[in-house]
């Protein structure tokens, strides 16, 4: 109990520090490019994007620095991010709960494949040691693991979209089809994700394999899963309960660690594939210079990291009895 | 390692599977060792050799590349040639000419990154564990926060408000945002450090916290400090790639970012140029892959479980292989385990050890058998190798002999028929609980398990059973369904045990089961075991390094000396006439509570090299009456009085 | 002619252990009284977790004392200001410490610790007289040939040469009482005695005192001239080393005593059927703390603590019982 309340203040923290650190960068900036921004857009654009441009920095004309913050804070805690330059006048909030979906289904559940298939071939590679799979996948996955997310993405247009016409090269679903749960849609827009999902698992996929496979190796080493094949239990049962499940542990501490890591190789897979997601999205508003959306969708990507890793300490805690323990 | 004869008493012992430290293998020592060990390494020599072509072309691309990369000279969109190694941009540059000159940038970024994100690290990880308390609460809370932040959208957004910024802010933001992960792992092997005496024995000393940091904590994590700046660049690498590919590097600028963005926005994929996409991205991919290379290859040489070792057996001497005897030989009926022969081999960088070198004994029925000697003689190997334990990834194989069990030879068994045996028939005991319980399951469910291996019992039979074997082990039932960490030390040892008698085997293997404890419940420990033994009747195996434990427990006493058997007498008869003279030291060796005090002498000098074992008698070095003889050849068993001892001087005697 | 070098005088460290709320005292070392004479080996004896080790470090001044005083050479230690006279001190009182495999810089060769001690202690000598000392303190703890040792790695040697150097390290300080925690009891069985007898040798021809640490009451006898026994925080019982082992007075010395394998004598089983542990003494309410496994308790040991009176022969126990 202890421990997860003492995740859930963790979160918390770490969410007010990309908050602040939202509020804080534009007027750390030289030249404050926030009252830059201001000068240069009053009188050009309509009230009502000024107004969101001042929501985004927390800026009012006469405002203390420290009253403008807590002003700052009061908005993103009840959600009000401003208004969107680029998709003008939808609000932020509304934007980015757009790009949302597609980057969950995209992102996450591709995520959460390649920490678990990585983890299983890590396991597996540990426990047949020196076998095929385990001489020849580690320096593979050692060099896969260094590509960067994007080039692999252009790389497989070029091979699958635009050598081989095999798969469509951008978006996520095709304009011709109807946006709904029809069975067309959904198929559509399975076939659009298959390219970037692709990317992103070859590219993620390995430094699971590399960390699983030698937590694996050291806990193979141990007293009980030697004391375990002494018992005679089946092969099984000693991989799973006595090695698998000592040597994740250390695993999904490495999967809250690394989780930032994977989610920027995202942002540019999206990116180069024009999938309509948070990434993509976020990579329009610094380009259009959106910076109301640009904060929001930050945040959302902080708060959908943080959330994945209260999700490891919960499964942490679930498989090792030592976290529950109050000492 | 194998400097002549040192020190007055003992010189270099050798393990038997014996890496040195991990610290004193990178993080200090020869630096000559390094190399080589480098050298050794597939995967650190094609790191070292590849990041070698990068700096090159980083030094002298004006020497290696055929043009000015930024002259627009060409016609755009040519395919390679000779002219062309790689063809021509869409806007008519030559495409190797730009790959050459953009190295520099994306090797200074790197470098530069990783040395001042280990930096970081190296002062923020090392000066939290050390100073601990509160400061060690707000750096390691800094440092989380960072850690977790998504640190390239992070970047992006400040780099949206400062674009075409210069190489000196880039650098300066993948520093300041890239040194956590280092600094967490740096805190956290100086934490298992400061409980290692040598910094104790450097406060107790009197020296400044400066003086520990930088001279006692530092050189022991060279490894570590290596390691964080490799990551550290190739985390630079990636994402200043990253930044330049979506423009928010500058433009203008040589890298490989840099042409993959220009290649992007010149279609280069669809108008016919993919070199001009792909080739910057292997070179990225491969800069990053040197640094991912060596900073796994560091990890094997740093930690040497991550090796194998295949077990060259064609360099060993004398051991024959194990033959399938059609007949194996029926033993006394009152035998309940044979070994004969039985050899067993570790692979070392040094080549193959013998660990256990032609060891014969007998077992009966119900008998107390307890294996002494000195840590690295082969005793623990032996045990394991009787119960099948040893082999990948453990070290280990049995070479030579046979273990002849219920009238099957344990070493021929495939591990399907072994498991019908193991536990019901003969289970095992280990050195330290805490270590030999998995430390996830609660004491019943580790019950539980080795009960479904072996027996259809119903979940309450299960329950009962391990009731009652708690009961037998003077444990509280309650605790049954307690995690091992919530057992006192005594108390885990005592369910282990427990454990071991959830069928009653014939055979019960125990190795050092109290040398963990304290005297008082040592003591009393070894009372219930040969209590247990006596009313249920199973034979032990029991190993420890003091013979003086089993004095008054044993039957018969193995004493081993550098993987052979020195002497097997009965336990009395050994205390009272020992025939060896290592037996004769080994108990002139400790301290008396009673008699007259005499001062001892103990054994001078220590065991041989087991992976270069000397000619003749193996305690012929640091025994007091050895004759000439004794290192003339090959010294066998003499039965003696109804005792073996491997020494000359008592061939003969009756 | 006996002089008293160190004394202790109701020494006593505590730790605080759980959590802000729920804060509580874990009582390591509770009044303890010792003395160490010049030239003296005093054994201080107990099971792990009594406090043996607190007290090392109380006089290694790795530790504060929660509350009392320790006197070296008539001085009292709380009175130690400035780093010089606390380098004097630690100069005059160094330690060696359990681990071999951990009390020396594995990053270093083995001449680092000794040289870097004379550095700090003994600033006078020259380049060439430290390296001359250096000879000497390894050649007094037998590392012989010294060309050869000093220039190794710890990773190179074995434990018994490891702890050797622990004490040369020590012995380059030119020190007066020594801090011997547990030293032998890592090493194989083989080679134990070799440093023990070193102890004995160091003591003879440098005159130092040791406090030798250790659970192996047999070890003590061989080496220590007073034994001194702690049970959980409590120093229990003291006195001449023959006199204690041969004749305890107090029922956990008793217990501690008749626990030890000895091959020599019949076995005992009286007090086998013993299966209690030394109890985690957090906020202790008074009483004597070994009551719940004495089999000689009575009610006043519930109610008050013990307290060390004087038997005959210099022997001193802490029981109501004990005569």
């Amino acid at each position: 109990m202890r421990f997860v309340l003492r995740r859930l203040g963790f979160f918390v923290i770490t969410l007010w520090a990309a908050v602040t650190a939202n509020f804080a960068i534009p007027r750390l900036m030289p030249g404050n490019p926030a009252l830059a921004m201001m000068s240069r857009y009053r009188g050009h654009i309509n009230p009502a994007a000024l107004h969101a441009i001042e929501i985004a920095f927390g800026v009012k004309n006469h405002q203390s620095l420290l009253s403008s913050y807590f002003s700052y804070l009061g908005n993103v805690f009840r959600g009000r991010f401003g208004v969107s330059l680029t998709f003008f006048p939808d609000a932020v909030s509304h934007d980015v709960l757009q790009a949302l979906p597609w980057t969950l289904a995209l992102v996450g559940v591709t995520t959460i494949l390649a920490f678990l298939l990585g983890t299983l071939i890590g396991l597996v590679a540990a426990w047949r040691r020196g076998s095929v799979l385990d001489s020849v996948l580690p320096p593979i996955f050692v060099i896969t693991s260094a590509f960067p997310y994007f080039w692999l993405a252009m790389l497989s247009i070029w091979l699958f979209a635009i050598k081989f016409h095999w798969l469509p090269q951008s978006g996520g679903y095709d304009f011709t089809t109807t946006v709904g749960w029809t069975w067309a849609f959904i198929g559509d827009a399975l076939k659009h994700s298959i390219l970037p999902a692709a990317t992103i698992l070859v590219t993620s996929i390995g430094g699971w394999i590399l960390t699983m496979r030698n937590n694996t190796i050291s806990v193979l080493t141990e007293d009980y899963v030697r004391m375990a094949r002494a018992k005679g239990l089946s092969p099984w049962r000693v991989m799973w309960t006595y090695a698998g499940r000592n040597a994740i542990l250390p695993n999904l501490t490495g999967f809250a660690m690394s989780l930032g890591f994977v989610v920027s190789g995202a942002i540019l897979v999206e990116f180069v594939f024009n999938y309509p997601g948070v990434g993509w999205m976020f990579l329009q508003s610094v380009e259009n210079q959106d910076y109301a959306l640009m904060q929001g969708l930050f945040l959302m990507i902080v708060v959908a990291v943080l959330t994945a890793i209260l999700a490891a300490d919960a499964a942490t805690a679930l498989l090792d009895p030592r976290t529950r323990d109050v000492r | 390692m194998s400097a002549p004869s040192v020190g007055a008493t003992d010189q270099p012992a050798t393990p038997p599977v014996g890496p040195a430290p991990l610290v004193a293998e990178v993080g200090g020592g020869r630096w000559g060792d390094l190399w080589r060990a480098i050298g050794r390494n597939k995967k650190a020599l094609a790191g070292v050799l590849l990041l070698l072509v990068f700096v090159v072309l980083a030094i002298f691309p004006g020497q290696i590349a055929p043009d000015d990369p930024t002259a627009q000279i060409y016609t755009p969109a040519l395919h390679p040639s000779w002219h062309h190694l790689l063809g021509t941009t869409g806007r008519g540059e030559d495409v190797f000419s730009q790959l050459v000159w953009g190295t520099r940038l994306s090797l200074v970024i790197a470098l530069a990154v990783g040395a001042l994100a280990t930096a970081l690290s190296v002062v923020i990880g090392v000066s939290a564990a050390y100073l601990g308390g509160i400061a060690d609460g707000i750096l390691s809370l800094i440092t989380d926060v960072i850690l977790v932040l998504p640190i390239f959208p992070l970047i992006i957004v400040i780099a949206a408000y400062r674009k075409n910024s210069g190489l000196f802010t880039l650098v300066v933001v993948l520093g300041a945002l890239g040194w956590s992960y280092g600094a967490r792992q740096l805190r956290s092997q100086t934490l298992s450090l400061r409980t290692r005496d040598f910094l104790e024995s450097a406060r107790v000393r009197g020296e400044r916290k400066t003086y520990v940091i930088l001279f006692e904590i530092l050189p022991t994590m060279t490894s570590l400090i290596v390691a964080t700046f490799l990551g550290a660049a190739l985390y630079a690498v990636l994402t200043a790639a990253g930044l330049q590919f979506i423009g928010l590097g500058d433009p203008t600028s040589q890298s490989w970012g840099t042409m993959l963005y220009w290649a992007q926005n010149g279609e280069a994929l669809f108008a016919g140029m993919p070199l001009w996409a792909i080739a910057p991205g292997v070179c990225i991919a491969l800069l990053g892959a040197s640094f991912a290379l060596l900073n796994y290859a560091f990890d094997e040489i740093s930690s040497p479980a991550l090796r194998v070792r295949k077990l060259d057996r064609t360099r060993l001497r004398s051991v024959e292989l194990p033959q399938p005897d059609p007949a194996p030989t029926t033993a006394a009926e009152n035998t309940v385990l044979q070994v004969e022969d039985l050899s067993v081999a570790y692979a070392t960088d040094a080549g193959p050890v013998v660990a256990v070198d032609h060891v014969d004994f007998e077992l009966a029925r119900g008998e107390f058998l307890a294996i002494v000697g000195e840590s690295g003689c082969g005793k623990s190997t032996l045990l394991y190798a009787i119960a099948r334990l040893l082999g990948s990834p453990l070290p280990g194989e049995i070479v030579g002999g046979r273990v002849l069990f219920q009238g099957r030879d344990l070493v021929l068994l495939e591990e399907r028929e072994l498991r019908r045996v193991r536990w019901r028939d003969l289970s095992v005991v280990m050195q330290s609980a805490m270590n030999a319980l998995n430390p996830v399951l609660t004491v019943a469910d580790q019950m539980r398990d080795a009960c479904r291996a072996h027996s259809n019992m119903s979940k309450a039979e299960i329950e009962e059973r391990s009731r009652e074997v708690l009961r037998l082990v003077s444990i509280d039932p309650v605790h049954l369904h307690s995690y091992p960490h919530q057992l006192s030390g005594g108390m885990r040892q005592r369910a282990m045990i427990a454990m071991a008698l959830l069928f009653t085997p014939d055979l019960v293997i125990m190795d050092e089961p109290t040398s963990a404890l304290d005297v008082v419940a040592q003591r009393s420990l070894m009372v219930q075991i040969k209590e247990l033994q006596e009313r249920l009747g199973f034979a032990v195996i029991f190993v420890t390094h003091d013979m003086s434990l089993v004095r008054h427990f044993s039957d018969r006493l193995l004493v081993m000396y550098a993987g052979q058997v020195a002497e097997l007498s009965r336990t009395s008869e050994l205390f009272d006439r020992p025939l060896h003279p290592y037996s004769q030291g080994l108990l002139e060796a400790f301290p008396s509570l009673h008699g007259p005090k005499v001062r001892l002498l103990g054994i001078p000098g220590s065991p041989p090299d087991l992976a270069n074992p000397p000619r003749g008698c193996r305690f012929a070095a640091r025994c007091p009456s050895v004759e000439p003889r004794c290192t003339a050849a090959e010294v066998p068993l003499h039965a003696v009085n109804g005792s073996l001892v491997r020494c000359i001087l008592q061939q003969g005697a009756r | 002619m006996t002089e008293t070098l160190l004394r202790t005088e109701n020494l006593t460290r505590h730790f605080p252990v759980g959590k802000l709320l729920s804060r509580q005292t874990l009582h390591a070392v509770d009044d303890v009284g010792l003395t160490i004479d010049r030239g003296e080996i005093v054994a201080l004896v107990g099971e792990s977790g009594s406090g043996k080790s607190t007290i090392a470090r109380m006089l290694a001044l790795v530790y504060r004392p929660t509350r009392g005083e320790i006197w070296f050479e008539g001085r009292p230690l709380s009175r130690l200001r400035g780093r010089r006279a606390r380098l004097a001190y630690s100069a005059a009182v160094p330690m060696v410490f359990q681990d071999p495999y951990s009390s020396i810089n594995p990053a270093y060769r083995v001449s680092h610790g000794i040289l870097r001690g004379m550095k700090l202690h003994r600033g006078e000598l020259s380049r060439a007289q430290r390296r001359s000392e250096l000879n000497r303190v390894l050649e007094a703890v037998g590392l012989v040939p010294v060309s050869d040792t000093r220039q190794r790695f710890p990773y190179e040697l074995s434990g018994g040469q490891r702890q050797r150097v622990g004490f040369a390290q020590a012995l380059a300080l030119r020190p007066k009482l020594i801090v011997a925690d547990e030293p032998v009891s890592m090493l194989d069985v083989s080679i134990r005695v070799g440093v023990l007898n070193l102890m004995g040798e160091l003591r003879e021809r440098e005159g130092v005192s040791f406090l030798y640490i250790t659970h192996d009451v047999a070890s003590a006898r061989y080496l220590a001239d007073r034994v001194v026994v702690m049970y959980a925080g409590h120093l229990v019982e003291e006195g001449p080393t023959e006199e204690v082992l041969q004749r305890p007075k107090h029922p956990y010395t008793q217990l501690l005593v008749s626990a030890v394998p000895d091959p020599r004598a019949e076995l005992g089983l009286a007090d086998a059927r013993d299966v209690g542990e030394p109890p985690k003494v957090v906020d202790p309410k008074p009483g004597c703390r070994f009551r719940a496994r004495c089999p000689f308790a009575i009610a006043e040991c519930e109610a008050v603590t013990p307290q060390l009176r004087e038997l005959r022969d210099g022997r001193r126990v802490a029981c109501h019982v004990a005569d």
